[in-house]
């Protein structure tokens, strides 16, 4: 937490430079997150809010938005915890907030996104991957990464390209983002290939074996097992696969972009995922994360650092287009926006539904390091559309 | 029939590891009235000390009994500070002691070492297997149902051959007429939490040795599924805790097995619809305590 208010210091005081230079009182872009500090989320949510608030620090030290409106920065933790995240946005709206940034988790956002539109502030979740969330949180409510049906477009479209043909998924029920293998499955049908089972898990379950036993028992073989598990499941999980000897490839999603897959050996080896960029020499990227190390002393490890910087570029591009803080502005002018040009990305929100279009990355762990294997762009005729469930 | 004898050896290795989670809240409920919430934060400091431990190189074989050791030492302080201010106190406040004491073991873990999760350095041994036959044994579910063989032989022996074994069962039968009879109830009561942690500790190991990361928030789901299987058991009886765990994890890993593709979502609601029927034909548990509702303490 003392992180929290030194940058809310910092912003305040930034804030109280630029009254005192003669900008207005209502100059001011007023940002509450409540983000997940602590807990499940937190993986995605700390590094995601850390990007943030080195934006927020650029954009104030630069003299605000566009030269005019300074940021003003203020994060409540919600623990990942759903009922947290609706009390603690709803007491960020009563402090009269201009935008609201919600979880890295659609289904903590929905609790958010009704209280958001009912205040028309826009809100924006860096991580959440669910293309559903901006369908059912209103239109207020907007995302910030690939969408699921878009990342397993793109992996089972490898997958097949690969020569795999016989696929088994493993997904839980228990949140939005993981029911992502089952995008994976219609993709993986439609081009062709045979999805042979798919088994589910409950969250935070720890023992695959009796689901590793039945890919095992599967004739023939599965060349490919496909979930969207993450922390502590997929490491509990592809540790388990190994060890029962099954050797097909394994493809999961942003979720495991985590510096604990990249520590899990020999397990895990192999392992291919989706995520939302990766630092190829001379992109920008790269020199994010070399700013990133600079300001923070360590480097970041995951790509959500990139994406909570690249959310507060897309605020900002929101914020000059509508030449506004008020919040129905912002939101008519975020969902115009085209090819703002964010560090893991383009981004484009115009002709979407909030889902923003980006590329997908392909990484492959080999040698405890990231393998970039192909940033394709997924053919749109084969998207599914979002599950509504 | 492969099938079924491998889904056997899964279910016997997760229930073991129930068992012992299980195990642990039984033997102090039985001595002190009390379900012990902060268990699950005892796996959590084992998983930490393995996380270190492995962090300073330390081989895993010196690291494991070191972090079961760091379990009996921490449950031991929370009897001392925590439990023994409020022992004569109503189950609810015990009860409720018991949360905070979790509640503040996760705040400790978040703030002084982590929010996010943390790898833990294991031995690729760990994620290997044996192949008997047809069979596949992961090395992890050789380690379990071992471990799980030996404590509760050795819990058996404690239990029914050491003074302070027998004093802990008179205890859990009648704490009054134990005291009258010169049982100091300090060290009964030290006693059990000295094995509840070495239990929480083992399973702690088996656990993380699973998953290969630790977070502050990991007890929960173990000490859930530790008080279901103890509830089914029958609270406060040894032998009960060891047939809920056993119960469970054969439910869960059986439900997973041969459900139909349709009904997987629903096995988690199905486990309990099927504990719920248990306990409806047997309101006490399995092996109920033969001495339930009785005063405690």
């Amino acid at each position: 937490m003392r992180k929290t208010s030194l940058g809310l210091l910092a912003a305040t005081a930034l804030a109280a430079a630029g009254i005192a230079t003669g900008a207005s009182a209502q100059d001011v872009l007023k940002i509450g997150a409540a983000s997940a500090q602590t807990g499940g989320l937190a993986p995605y949510d700390g590094p995601a809010m850390e990007g943030f608030k080195m934006a927020v620090d650029e954009i104030n030290a630069a003299g605000g938005i566009g030269g005019k409106y300074m940021i003003e920065l203020e994060i409540i933790d919600i623990r990942s915890d759903a009922a947290q995240t609706a009390i603690a946005a709803q007491e960020l709206l009563d402090g009269g907030i201009n935008v609201l940034i919600t979880p890295s988790d659609a289904d903590p956002s929905f609790a958010a996104a009704a209280l958001a539109t009912e205040a028309q502030v826009p809100a924006f979740s860096p991580g959440a991957s669910s293309p559903t969330l901006p369908l059912m949180g209103g239109d207020y409510m907007f995302a910030n990464f690939p969408g699921d049906n878009v990342q397993a477009t793109v992996s089972a479209s490898w997958a097949i390209e690969q020569g795999f043909k016989n696929a088994y998924i493993l997904y839980s029920p228990d949140t939005q983002y993981t029911t992502l293998p089952l995008y994976f499955s219609d993709v993986f049908a439609a081009l062709g290939g045979t999805v042979a089972g798919q088994g589910t898990y409950v969250i935070g379950q720890q023992d695959f074996s009796a689901e590793i036993t039945k890919i095992k028992a599967l004739d023939p073989p599965v060349d490919v097992v496909m979930t969207a598990a993450y922390e502590p499941d997929f490491p509990a999980f592809v540790r388990q696969l190994r060890a029962a000897g099954i050797t097909a490839q394994v493809i999961g999603s942003d979720g495991i972009d985590s510096p604990t897959t990249f520590s899990l050996g020999d397990a895990a080896e192999g392992v291919v995922f989706t995520t939302a960029g990766h630092p190829t020499p001379g992109s920008d990227l790269e020199a994010f994360f070399a700013k990133f190390e600079e300001v923070y002393g360590r480097p970041a490890d995951t790509i959500f650092a990139a994406v909570g910087y690249d959310l507060m570029k897309v605020i900002e591009a929101g914020v000059l287009a509508a030449d506004s803080v008020e919040g129905a502005a912002i939101r008519d002018a975020v969902a115009e926006l085209e090819d703002v040009k964010g560090v893991t990305s383009a981004i484009t929100y115009k002709g979407t539904t909030g889902m923003p279009v980006r590329q997908v990355t392909l990484i492959r762990v080999k040698d405890g390091e990231r393998e970039l294997v192909g940033q394709p762009s997924p053919d749109p005729a084969l998207v599914p559309a979002p599950r509504m469930q | 029939m492969d099938f079924f004898l491998q889904q056997t050896i899964n279910a016997v290795s997760l229930g073991g590891t129930y068992a012992l989670l299980a195990l642990g809240l039984a033997i102090i409920f039985s001595i002190m009235g009390m379900i012990n919430f902060a268990h699950g934060e005892l796996m959590t400091t084992t998983g930490y000390a393995l996380m270190f431990a492995g962090l300073a190189g330390l081989p895993f074989v010196i690291a494991a009994p070191l972090a079961v050791a760091v379990a009996i030492g921490t449950a031991m302080l929370m009897e001392r500070i925590a439990f023994r201010p409020v022992r004569k106190g109503s189950p609810a406040t015990m009860l409720v002691t018991s949360f905070a004491v979790a509640v503040i073991l996760q705040t400790l873990f978040q703030n002084l070492i982590a929010t996010r999760s943390q790898p833990v350095i294991l031995p690729d041994a760990l994620a290997q297997s044996v192949a008997i036959g047809d069979l596949t044994i992961g090395v992890n579910q050789i380690l379990s149902i071992t471990i799980t063989v030996i404590i509760l032989v050795a819990l058996n022996w404690f239990l029914k051959r050491t003074t302070l074994g027998i004093a802990m069962r008179a205890a859990a039968e009648d704490f009054s007429v134990a005291r009258l009879m010169g049982v100091r109830a300090n060290a009964v009561i030290s006693g059990a939490f000295a094995i509840s942690g070495a239990l929480a500790g083992a399973a702690g190991v088996l656990w993380v040795a699973q998953r290969a990361s630790v977070d502050p928030l990991m007890g929960f789901v173990p000490v859930l599924k530790a008080f279901i299987a103890s509830i089914l058991g029958g609270l406060g009886s040894l032998t009960g805790a060891v047939a809920g765990g056993f119960a469970l994890g054969f439910i869960e890993i059986f439900l997973t097995a041969y459900l139909p593709e349709d009904w997987q979502p629903f096995k988690e609601a199905l486990a309990l619809g099927i504990v719920i029927l248990l306990l409806l034909v047997r309101p006490n548990g399995l092996i109920p305590a033969f001495n339930i509702g009785r005063e405690k303490v």
